[in-house]
């Protein structure tokens, strides 16, 4: 039965380990350490196996922009390969739509391809002797849909992510920007539910990257797709997450929204990450904010969904303005506090 | 414990390579020591020969005889294409085929392409070889497709099913190193004298490149364009033959003109077997006939062919520009009209005698030219021959003749020898390089004995000793264990005289060929030179290396070594020069910044960083060496190379297979040890 509140995605004590017999020497593992997760690693590790994936625990619901992001060699590339089911999964549940995928037969995860998922990749993977066109088509015309309806539909996705006229182009004529659009239109051509980024936006330019980024916000704002995405780069995932899951040596250290990551790191290693964000323009008022406590007369205006810059910035209009003096102790001129606040935040992109 | 106990104590053990070289020095010095007393530890006595090419004669005749009636019957299918392929080229005008190839030229690389097809084929033409040039060609536009369809599908399937690639690559592996006419004897009892077995011979032949570079070509398509292909809801099916297979288009090229090209080789060499009028026949009874002028055109006729096939077929592999389909159209019309106009005058293509004239120079120069550079030729010739070939081959102690260095060697001399071999090794050893110094004196000792007199436990312990050093005790044991199957089966010496020749050829080779290439990778001029002159070499099949060299040096040992040497110094020159020219920019910057100088870049950055590549130069260069011994018994080379010849003659199975073993044997043994040796440099460098 699928009801609105199952999760589109559900992870549960996920497991992928490499190396021969490497499904055994799971199963033996976790018996031996009694289902102790961090043990059975170790264990595993002892023998030569690698656990690139330890008991992954987590839900994407619908409609959810879920980030996973860690750093190379973290096991994030492998986790949502097992979810897209590139990778087997040696142990655990995986549900997309509430149904169990590992194990599932070839037929069932064709056919689960063709309708439900759509993959973006860090370095496209385009097929390098399709046209964009062709490249953006193809996972129609693997299902037989006819040339005309293919074309058609991919026509519409290319208008989407604004490639007109780049439609007889073939991908080693495009820039990384372009080519990245292209990947893009053709995970969306089948109009998926479920949709993996795979480090989308790493390969490009800083430029590139953040026009890439506001654009990949502006489709989901309008298809409300459920999503994985992975990246590496702490302000990508606080930028456009509804929820960030932090992976370290193959597990899941913490999961939360990006004010919790930066606000309240679960260990060093998440705080490490989130050292050098910017907290103010990520964290809102209310997470600061006392309730029933004695205030004071003054009143700049504060609401609960202000970043805490510009509640900053409010707070310092109450200030007089104050002088500013050179190296030998002469006053040479005024700061209004209101400016200093001001000049320290980020414009909004 | 204190920490001062820690401390690295000064090392007396001898590493690996020392331990090694000296196991080999006592077990040689205890063979010569020996030597008298028993003779049967220098040459392995008859009496403890097995029968085992009898063995293998009659378990292949018995084996042979059974699919037999298979084979004839597939033999007898492949004559009805062979027919209409050998009908069509045949009798189709010359004019329009020479327009075909234009037109084709033009269209798979514009004007060059099309320029090297017309003059290529106007040049066959005119030297009145074009029936017998048809004829190859039949056979080639016949086996080419069987071998790409074979290889083809081998290599898909080995993609698919894992377990079968591992299988497949070894196969390959070992089909790479086993000598050309080996295949052909067993073929030869299997379909009867005739075409059938060169077109056969040469699609087994020509398979393995195709297998190999489908491989490649799949493995190398980028792991996300697999994934993407997945991910769209592809079948396996639809994701092999829509995204895989096209995406590994270039690779797949590269094996459709390898395939090409070994399967124009092949078919040249099977020539050997005679039956057919085709040109590698016109070569060989030419070349018998000592009518060089001919035979050098004949040659030219192939070598015209290579290169108009391998460029042709190479510009698939590339990426390839869009050429005006209507001049394809319009030549083939200028072809046809042309045809029509001057049907009544065409000349039949046999009776061209354009060239003949130069064949006659070309004969007459020659002799001119050998009469009077006779005493000089000889003496290079016979020098050679008497200083290096001889010694290296029965050892000082037996070359050394009043006749040939003007005073006879003595007991005496050997121990001289000896002395000084050790004092020079002892010296080394002094300074510090005592595994140096122990294989210089293990090689004094090979040139004192020769290496076709080696004792053969000094030849089994060397193996042993180099396998180890260079992949472990698992290759030592396969060294000795596949040595020891030559041994027992009476091919011993005659795989020594293998070993002796290709030994001294690759030797010659490495100096020379890794000068060449050191000289091309510092100097460019050097290199524009160089690198047309291999193109060329590789282009060539071997078949035709022997033609200048009889020309010059006539029969003997002295000609094989110049042709083997011609074939095989190809890959050193090439390896050497891209390992040294591909140093990382960083690297030569780093290296420059701290001051050092053109010189010392290259002996402490340039050179230790191309070592592994120089070394699998060196590999090729040994498997080409091999494969080109084989061919060279054709003007007179003794050893396993002449046996897998004789066995030919005589449609002797169990001879030419087991010869071909033993040669196949060598060649493994020696690939493997020089990969080991690249894959430890490879490793110690971080590569």
């Amino acid at each position: 039965m699928i009801d609105v509140n199952t999760p589109a995605i559900a992870c549960q004590n996920l497991w992928q380990v490499f190396g021969p017999g490497a499904d055994k020497a799971l199963t033996d593992a976790l018996s031996r350490s009694g289902n102790d997760a961090d043990k059975a690693a170790t264990d595993l590790r002892e023998q030569g196996f690698i656990p690139a994936v330890q008991d992954a625990n987590f839900e994407v619901k619908e409609g959810e922009l879920f980030v996973i992001m860690g750093l190379s060699g973290s096991g994030k590339s492998t986790l949502i390969r097992c979810i897209s089911q590139l990778l087997p999964g040696t142990g655990g549940e995986i549900r997309v739509d509430g149904e169990n995928v590992i194990g599932a037969s070839k037929k069932v995860l064709t056919d689960l391809r063709r309708k439900k998922l759509g993959m973006v990749f860090q370095h496209f993977g385009l097929f390098p002797h399709m046209t964009v066109a062709e490249n953006v088509a193809y996972p129609l015309r693997v299902q037989g849909v006819s040339k005309k309806e293919r074309m058609a539909r991919a026509q519409e996705v290319i208008t989407l992510v604004g490639l007109e006229g780049r439609e007889d182009s073939f991908p080693r004529q495009l820039s990384g920007g372009q080519r990245q659009r292209v990947g893009i239109a053709r995970s969306l051509a089948v109009n998926p539910d479920i949709w993996f980024l795979d480090e989308p936006f790493s390969a490009l330019d800083p430029l590139i990257r953040r026009q890439l980024q506001d654009e990949f916000l502006r489709i989901q704002a309008t298809l409300k797709k459920s999503i994985v995405f992975i990246t590496h780069d702490i302000q990508e995932a606080l930028k456009l997450a509804d929820r960030i899951a932090i992976m370290r040596d193959g597990k899941i250290v913490q999961i939360g929204t990006p004010t919790d990551i930066v606000l309240r790191p679960v260990d060093d290693y998440v705080r490490e990450f989130s050292k050098d964000v910017a907290k103010g323009q990520h964290a809102k008022v209310a997470s600061v904010m006392r309730e029933d406590e004695e205030r004071g007369p003054d009143d700049p205006g504060l609401t609960t969904s202000m970043t805490l810059d510009a509640a900053l910035a409010h707070c310092m209009k109450l200030y007089e303005p104050v002088p500013v003096r050179d190296v030998d102790g002469n006053i040479v001129g005024t700061v209004h506090p209101s400016d200093l606040a001001a000049a320290l935040q980020v414009d909004e992109a | 414990m204190t920490a001062v106990t820690d401390l690295p104590v000064p090392q007396a053990r001898l590493t690996a390579g020392a331990q090694a070289a000296l196991i080999t020095v006592i077990v040689g010095a205890v063979c010569l020591a020996l030597e008298g007393v028993a003779p049967w530890l220098v040459k392995w006595p008859t009496a403890w020969e097995l029968p085992a090419t009898q063995w293998v004669g009659a378990f292949l005749d018995w084996f042979l005889n059974g699919i037999k009636p298979a084979m004839r019957l597939f033999s007898d299918l492949m004559t009805y294409p062979m027919d209409a392929a050998n009908y069509a080229l045949g009798n189709t005008p010359w004019p329009i085929l020479i327009g075909i190839v234009t037109a084709l030229g033009w269209y798979l690389g514009g004007l060059p392409m099309a320029a090297l097809g017309f003059i290529g084929l106007s040049f066959v033409l005119a030297s009145g070889y074009w029936a017998e040039s048809m004829n190859t060609l039949a056979l080639v536009a016949v086996s080419v497709p069987v071998a790409l369809i074979m290889g083809g599908a081998i290599g898909i399937l080995a993609n698919e099913v894992p377990r079968v690639k591992v299988f497949v690559q070894a196969v390959l592996d070992i089909m790479q190193t086993v000598p050309t006419f080996a295949y052909l004897t067993p073929l030869l009892l299997l379909f009867g004298f005739g075409p059938v077995v060169g077109l056969i011979a040469s699609a087994i032949y020509a398979a393995p490149p195709m297998a190999r570079n489908v491989m490649l070509g799949l493995e190398r398509v980028e792991s996300e364009i697999k994934e993407a292909a997945i991910m769209s809801g592809g079948t396996r099916f639809q994701q092999l033959f829509q995204v895989e297979i096209p995406a590994a288009t270039t690779q797949i090229m590269v094996g459709v003109n390898q395939c090409l090209m070994a399967a124009l080789s092949m078919v040249i060499i099977a020539a050997v077997i005679g039956g057919f009028n085709d040109i590698g026949w016109e070569v060989l009874l030419t070349m018998r006939k000592a009518q060089f002028g001919e035979s050098l055109m004949a040659g030219l006729v192939i070598v015209v062919f290579a290169v108009v096939i391998d460029r042709m077929s190479g510009t698939l592999a590339t990426e390839r520009k869009r050429y005006d389909k209507r001049v394809v159209w319009a030549v083939l019309g200028f072809a046809v009209l042309f045809t029509a106009a001057f049907w009544a005058w065409l000349p039949n293509p046999s009776d061209l005698t354009v060239l003949d004239p130069m064949a006659g120079a070309i004969d007459s120069s020659l002799t001119a030219f050998t009469q009077a550079n006779g005493p000089w030729l000889d003496a290079l010739k016979n020098n050679s021959l008497f200083y290096v070939l001889l010694p290296l081959r029965i050892g000082l102690d037996q070359a050394v003749l009043p006749f040939t260095w003007g005073f006879q060697w003595t007991p005496s001399m050997s121990w001289g020898l000896f002395a000084a071999g050790t004092v020079v090794a002892l010296l080394m050893a002094w300074r510090g390089h005592l595994t140096g110094g122990l294989v210089a004196l293990i090689l004094i000792g090979m040139l004192e004995t020769g290496i076709a007199n080696l004792p053969w436990p000094f030849v089994l312990t060397g193996a042993a000793a180099l396998g180890w050093v260079a992949g472990g005790w698992r290759l030592a044991a396969l060294s000795v264990g596949l040595l020891c199957t030559i041994l027992v089966s009476g091919l011993w010496e005659r795989a020594l005289l293998s070993l002796y020749l290709s030994g001294a050829a690759v030797f010659s080779c490495a100096v020379l060929g890794g000068l060449i290439g050191l000289a091309s990778a510092v100097w460019k001029p050097v290199w524009t030179i160089v690198r047309p002159i291999c193109d060329m070499l590789q282009t060539i099949p071997l078949f035709v290396f022997l033609i200048p060299v009889l020309m010059v040096f006539q029969i003997g040992e002295f000609s094989a070594f110049l042709a083997i040497c011609a074939y095989a110094i190809v890959p050193m020159i090439r390896y050497t020069r891209h390992g040294l020219v591909n140093t990382p920019e960083e690297m030569m910057e780093a290296a420059i910044s701290s001051g050092a100088t053109e010189w010392q870049i290259m002996r402490d950055v340039r050179a230790p960083y191309a070592a592994p590549t120089i070394l699998l130069g060196l590999n090729q260069t040994i498997l080409y060496a091999f494969a080109m011994l084989v061919i060279a018994a054709l003007i007179g080379t003794t050893g396993l190379g002449q046996s897998i010849y004789l066995a030919l003659g005589q449609a002797d199975v169990g001879l030419g297979i087991s010869a071909g073993a033993a040669m196949a044997i060598l060649a493994l043994i020696a690939d493997r040890m020089v990969q080991g040796f690249a894959e430890e440099r490879r490793k110690a460098l971080g590569l």
